[in-house]
């Protein structure tokens, strides 16, 4: 092929982009607006998830130790925790360490030590010892909390109960309803993006004609619709990266201002390296698929 | 090149034929009018040259080929040995003179180079040199087929096949075109013309095909249209 016809075919699909450019702009704010659309989902998804991993990693068993508890009812105990299939990390906290983190977090209040003053801690201390216990699958947590009740010299179990089971019902749903969103807002760009190039294709039904008569290949007739599908997928993807870049930024920005700091989103960097892995490939994929549809009758002269 | 042995040719099963037991044979450089009324096969048996649609059944050959067994991808290098004119010009209305042509250059993947050194020169052939950056709006009728002609034989082909060329001509500008087709003619292109103009089938004394009913019911060399009729 001779370099007229790439010149041909490029410059055919600037001109068809330039010739139908209402047709194009809307077709490819469509475009913008489904991948956004499915950009900002993707967003909540992965931070959502990313809470969802770090709450998950934070979910510990405490198991509070009887006081009355003889010697040998707690080294049995400290070897039965220990040695459970389930448990991934385990740390004794002495009532010592207890009064400690509770006067570190009264002075971090701004309270000072103020209220344990003239208090005793060494010979009068009201805090149980404790064993501090990572499972290795945080799901389990309600299982085991249960199991470790009944056992000799637990005093008793806690592990944020409620709020645990609630996360993780809330996460699940979310993430069934943000996959049902992402398939059904896939499935319209498709027919949006096959639709526009059909109407394009239609509109230079006569050139095809013409192409057809004068002995040009199918594929020669089909490159510039080809790419002209790429382009508005591409650039329908494109432009809401672009968005997200700085609605992300904003947000970042948004959250550090007003001190809601524990919500931690993910950085921007890796957030834009993320949709631009599922974005730019959808979004031109979705394009070329399109005019791939919205070809075949018309090649039939 | 082109030779047709007991071809029928019928749309739909049970339809009536479009066109029954036909038998012809056109030699390179021939000049042939297919004359008839309308519905009377000649468009049919144009688009069977081609090869748009295939015949129902009997042989077809164009360039000594069986167009029945040729393959569809390639269709297009069938094509690009045969000019195709059209009564209704089928242009790109909205690019000039020069684009129009090029274009059937460009899209069998011509060189820029030859593209410009021919493009001048069938627009020179056909009387339009002076008008080549001229949008074809701004053409009249019958330069519009001058145009359509140009394209033709943009490519160079073997043979031109014009489908009521002047269908839409007044009765000069329709001689002009005609005379046009004539001279290409003489240069050795073979020249097929459907058409129901009696008086250029009359003037040119041309070979003639004449259907009727989807019949070959005449073949004359020198024909009149009247005699045949």
């Amino acid at each position: 092929m001779f370099i007229s016809s790439f010149i041909y075919i490029f410059g055919e699909t600037i001109k068809g982009l330039y010739r139908n450019r209402w047709m194009c702009i809307t077709s490819t704010g469509v475009v913008v607006v489904t991948i956004l659309m499915l950009g900002v989902f993707m967003v909540v998804n992965l931070n959502l998830s990313h809470i969802t991993e770090s709450v998950k990693e934070q979910v510990e068993i405490v198991v509070w130790i009887d006081e009355d508890a003889d010697h040998s009812t707690l080294s049995a105990l400290d070897e039965k925790l220990s040695r459970h299939a389930e448990v991934d990390e385990i740390s004794y906290v002495s009532s010592e360490e207890h009064m400690g983190r509770l006067q570190e977090q009264l002075e971090r209040a701004g309270r000072g030590s103020g209220i344990l003053e003239g208090y005793d801690t060494s010979l009068d201390n009201p805090l149980l010892a404790s064993y501090e216990i990572k499972t290795v699958v945080p799901e389990l947590v309600v299982t085991l909390a249960d199991e470790f009740e009944t056992y000799p010299g637990v005093d008793e179990v806690s592990y944020g109960r409620g709020y645990v089971e609630n996360l993780f019902a809330v996460t699940g749903v979310v993430q069934i309803i943000g996959l049902a969103l992402m398939a059904g807002l896939s499935v319209t760009a498709v027919f949006l993006i096959s639709h526009t190039i059909k109407l394009t294709v239609m509109m230079r039904k006569r050139e095809i004609t013409i192409m057809k008569y004068v002995g040009a290949t199918n594929w020669f007739i089909r490159w510039p619709f080809l790419l002209e599908g790429l382009l508005m997928g591409f650039l329908g993807a494109v432009i809401p990266m672009a968005l997200l870049y700085y609605i992300y930024q904003l947000s970042i920005e948004w959250i550090a201002a007003n001190d809601l700091m524990f919500i931690s989103p993910l950085p921007l960097e890796m957030i834009m390296i993320e949709l631009s892995k599922y974005l730019v490939p959808l979004g031109t994929g979705l394009g070329m698929l399109g005019s791939t549809f919205s070809m075949g009758r018309f090649l039939r002269v | 090149m082109v030779e047709a042995q007991n071809m029928y040719m019928r749309y739909h099963k049970g339809e009536q034929y479009a066109l029954e037991n036909v038998n012809f044979t056109i030699d390179r450089s021939e000049f042939v009018f297919f004359v008839g009324s309308s519905g009377a096969g000649k468009s049919t048996l144009l688009k069977l040259i081609i090869r748009e649609i295939l015949p129902s059944s009997g042989k077809l050959k164009v360039f000594n080929r069986d167009v029945t067994r040729l393959p569809r991808h390639r269709l297009p290098y069938l094509r690009r040995n045969i000019g195709m004119v059209f009564q209704d010009f089928r242009l790109m209305e909205e690019r000039t003179v020069y684009d129009n042509v090029a274009f059937a250059m460009i899209v069998i993947g011509s060189s820029r180079k030859e593209i410009r050194r021919r493009v001048p020169h069938v627009l020179k052939l056909v009387g339009l040199q002076d008008k080549a950056k001229v949008k074809i709006t701004d053409l009249s009728g019958g330069e519009q087929q001058r145009v359509g002609l140009a394209r033709a034989i943009a490519n160079r082909p073997a043979m031109i096949i014009a489908d009521e060329p002047t269908g839409n001509l007044d009765p000069g500008t329709a001689l002009d075109i005609m005379n046009l087709l004539h001279n290409i003619n003489l240069r050795g292109t073979t020249v097929l013309v459907a058409t129901h103009n009696r008086d250029i089938v009359d003037r040119f004394k041309k070979r003639v095909l004449y259907f009727e009913n989807g019949q070959l019911v005449g073949d004359e060399l020198k024909g009149i249209y009247s005699n045949v009729h």
